[in-house]
């Protein structure tokens, strides 16, 4: 899947506005929004937020967990752990790059968060890839990945895969009288 | 359903002719459109979400067309439409790849389907297949066989094509609880083992150990 797809589902999520405008509520196919009152915060998915912010027609609340604080305790939580940590959102690595990219104006510390949020990620990266290298050593038929969230599982996916499904084709072919060893490519 | 039908939706809210919301609806059709995405074969067709939403989205257009320019709303309605459409066909075209990939095995499947099953292809699809299979055929007729030597001159489809590989691994969540799925080892030297599926947590595994379980809804592959 392309990381442009996961950011796309990403978009969904919802997030707190401040709207400049007034407007009706907005009876939408996958439901209703608003109605919209100057100053008065309401709930939109994020790809209307973005929207409504590049028109200059709100201000973004950033959301709960993108705090200094909070995240420099979960940074420290993840490099003392060797599992995954919970993460505040399935999608905090695309609404921190979705919201700073279009919005800093609305976040205060916006460089500090940026920051903080990648040493997450990299830390979380880090730990994918030492697991998937010992997935593949023991020869496991089943992991379990709890707190992974999607984009970090798109990081790795093309590859893992496709060396799994080939390490299977290589060895299938090595047992003798496997009926599965016949894989015929193009 | 019977009242639905009273006043011709002058509201645009009115449209829940079916038990599930259009909320709903757009849910099914992403789940639909993930599970076909990252699923090695093909799966069950769901022609039924994709008529609906499709159904959706020429209303709210129709809707859309009286109203006048430059409304806000109507922007806001127009970016929402887009978005719907986009799943939509990335669905109906990671379909359509997959039936041009797997086409002689996909025919295969739905020939030896019993009564009453439910159909893999759409009538939409099922035609495409088809037609995809007889223009692969002449092709390769024209291009290649009839110069081969008699006895070469015959080509089994099946055979030459690729099955898709059930083996493959997927990332899933699980959304229902199930007990006992059964781990089939990599290597001889490994025992076979069972393990729960909690609901809420993700795993990778085999393709062919959950597949009847991404058709009954209770896994979804990410």
């Amino acid at each position: 899947m392309d990381p442009s797809e996961v950011e796309f589902i990403a978009e969904k999520e919802v997030v707190q506005i401040i709207p400049n405008f007034s407007l009706d509520k907005i009876y939408l196919i996958g439901g209703d929004l608003g109605p919209f009152n100057p100053g008065l915060p309401v709930s939109v998915p994020v790809w209307l937020a973005l929207n409504l912010k590049q028109r200059q027609k709100c201000s973004i609340v950033p959301p709960e967990w993108m705090d200094i604080d909070k995240l420099e305790e979960m940074r420290e939580l993840e490099r003392k752990e060797d599992a995954f940590t919970p993460v505040p959102s399935p999608y905090y690595m695309e609404l921190t790059k979705l919201l700073l990219n279009h919005s800093s104006d609305n976040i205060p510390k916006a460089d500090e968060i940026r920051t903080l949020v990648k040493d997450i990620w990299d830390t979380r990266i880090a730990k994918l890839r030492l697991s998937a290298d010992s997935f593949i050593n023991q020869q496991e038929a089943h992991a379990k990945l709890d707190n992974l969230t999607l984009m970090e599982i798109n990081t790795i996916r093309a590859f893992l895969l496709d060396s799994l499904n080939c390490m299977y084709k290589l060895r299938s072919n090595l047992q003798p009288g496997s009926t599965k060893g016949q894989f015929s490519d193009y | 359903m019977s009242d639905g039908l009273s006043e011709d939706g002058s509201d645009i809210n009115q449209e829940d002719e079916d038990v599930m919301t259009p909320a709903e609806l757009i849910a099914k059709l992403e789940e639909a459109w993930l599970n076909e995405k990252f699923s090695p074969e093909l799966l069950e067709n769901k022609s039924e979400v994709v008529e609906c939403v499709m159904e959706q989205l020429t209303h709210m257009e129709a809707n859309l067309q009286r109203v006048k320019k430059g409304d806000a709303k109507a922007s806001i309605h127009r970016m929402e439409i887009d978005r719907i459409r986009y799943v939509l066909s990335s669905y109906l075209r990671s379909r359509l790849q997959k039936i041009e990939k797997y086409f002689p095995h996909v025919l295969e499947k739905e020939k030896s389907r019993e009564m009453g099953d439910a159909s893999l292809l759409s009538p939409e699809e099922f035609a495409f297949a088809k037609e995809y299979y007889a223009n692969t055929e002449t092709y390769l007729k024209a291009m290649a066989l009839k110069r081969m030597p008699p006895n070469l001159q015959t080509i089994d489809m099946l055979k030459a094509v690729p099955e898709p590989c059930l083996d493959s691994f997927v990332f899933l969540r699980v959304k229902e609880r199930q007990e006992n799925i059964l781990v089939e080892p990599e290597t001889d030297d490994q025992r076979e083992y069972v393990v729960d599926l909690e609901e809420g947590s993700q795993h990778l595994m085999r393709y062919r150990t959950i597949a009847p379980l991404v058709s009954t809804g209770a896994v979804q592959l990410i």
